[in-house]
């Protein structure tokens, strides 16, 4: 199987590759082109601001290469952070961007100022049901999150909810795509596992 | 809801991890001596945070520490956030190479401000946790900085005031008086100032058995405790505090051991 975690220089690699292998499985990382169009999976990691990380996925010229490895050969892509808030329409964060548009989804800064920014420690998340992401997940398990910006959408089917202060998107999957605001990689053994459930997708 | 988290802090120092009091440093044993008795792949269940911090005095080497980085977070997945002589962009993209998903940075708040707002631009304000650390002289909560050898002019409250400004992810408090003292956190003359801050909250300095992390845990604007005691928190001590911290009602986060998790 071909894991392909697309690199455009942002966000920790290194703990999702290390992930990855203690599941037994092979990762590149990488942002040509082929790699992405042959993956079989593709993660699209990322920390830092959604200007930034757009700018620069359209300065390697990957955006086209996601939308036709997830549009036209339907492979299962999973964001994660600011990976997952990319797939969405749109962020607020350092002015206006649009992102990948290939979830219904718009990113914008916690409104609740009462709460604490970032949003940063283990929340509970609240996952429908027959999901594919949280097979063998009891419900309400804790994952880390770590971001200040918040994805909302009109979407109810295949969304996880967190609440900070207000309820936000946690994750999301639709049909092939799939999106978590938390870090798998860092949520001890529930988040291997959901990284296991997508890999084995 | 958000639940507050337990972090083991480890202190490094030219191949050595050390115990800190009043921030003299003894050293307790190297690599090896850490993996015998604080195997991280078995007892990550129980914290949920790990801070990696170079304190080395002289002569740090940021290869070589990111180097000790990796060894001792392989096969540990959860949050790590590593620090100790960050003097460039590229000293903290190492760090994050080397699987730090936050860096910890002290002196620079006060000597670089123009750092600190380019690692906030560059990888976001939830990637700089800003350590500080204070001593109280003559009722004055003073401010150190070089591993807490060098006073600065500006009293806890106004740098706090500052730092903030700095839009960074979270703030590393730490008693200089109070640490490795296992005596507890100096709560006493930190409640009135912690409740005025928005930053995320770290806790750290003192705590010397389960009781003290509950008594950190359990005031409001306390988001996290933090322990660096390697000699209170041996074995499955650490393991146990956490069960104790959760039955007193204390909100953590429930985590199931990772060999549960048939690979």
């Amino acid at each position: 199987m071909k894991i392909t975690i697309v690199d455009y220089g942002m966000g920790n690699i290194y703990s999702l590759q290390s992930a990855l292998k203690f599941l037994g499985y092979d990762s590149i990382c990488s942002n040509n082109s082929e790699d992405i169009i042959n993956a079989d999976k593709i993660i699209l990691p990322g920390v830092g601001s959604f200007k930034m990380a757009m700018d620069n996925i359209i300065k390697l010229k990957i955006d086209k290469s996601i939308k036709i490895a997830v549009n036209e050969k339907k492979t299962p892509i999973l964001g994660i952070c600011l990976g997952m808030q990319l797939l969405g329409i749109s962020s607020t964060e350092d002015g206006f961007s649009n992102g990948l548009n290939l979830f219904e989804g718009e990113v914008n800064k916690f409104i609740d100022q009462s709460v604490k920014i970032p949003h940063v420690g283990f929340n509970n998340v609240d996952y429908p049901d027959n999901s594919t992401l949280y097979k063998g997940i009891k419900k309400n398990s804790d994952f880390y999150f770590v971001h200040s910006y918040r994805m909302k959408t009109n979407k109810t089917n295949g969304v996880g909810h967190s609440s900070n202060g207000e309820n936000f998107v946690a994750s999301f999957e639709q049909g092939n795509i799939f999106g978590t605001q938390f870090h798998p990689e860092k949520s001890q053994t529930n988040g291997l596992l959901l990284l296991k459930n997508f890999i084995t997708f | 809801m958000k639940k507050k988290r337990l972090i083991y802090t480890l202190l490094y120092n030219k191949g050595y991890f050390m115990l800190s009091r009043n921030f003299r440093l003894q050293k307790v044993g190297d690599f090896k001596w850490l993996k015998k008795h604080y195997n991280f792949e078995k007892i990550a269940s129980s914290i949920d945070e790990l801070i990696i911090l170079d304190v080395t005095r002289e002569g740090r080497d940021i290869n070589e520490f990111s180097s000790v980085v990796k060894d001792v977070i392989k096969n540990v997945f959860i949050p790590v956030a590593c620090g100790g002589g960050i003097r460039t962009l590229d000293d903290a993209k190492l760090l994050l190479k080397s699987g730090a998903d936050k860096i910890v940075v002290n002196t620079t708040l006060h000597t670089n401000k123009e750092l600190i707002n380019s690692l906030v631009k560059n990888y976001g304000s939830q990637f700089v946790v800003g350590s500080i650390d204070f001593q109280i002289e003559n009722d004055v909560k003073n401010v150190y900085i070089n591993n807490g050898q060098l006073k600065i002019n500006q009293n806890l409250q106004d740098f706090l005031s500052e730092v903030e400004k700095l839009s960074i992810g979270e703030i590393y408090l730490n008693s200089i008086q109070k640490d490795g003292t296992g005596q507890g956190y100096d709560i006493k003359h930190l409640e009135d100032t912690l409740a005025k801050i928005t930053t995320p909250i770290i806790l750290a300095g003192g705590a010397g058995n389960y009781l003290h992390l509950i008594e950190g845990l359990k005031i409001n604007s306390v988001d996290a405790v933090a322990t660096a005691n390697l000699f209170n928190f041996l074995g499955d001590a650490l393991p146990k505090s956490r069960i104790k911290i959760i039955n007193e009602k204390v909100d953590l986060a429930v985590f199931s051991s990772i060999d549960n998790l048939k690979v």
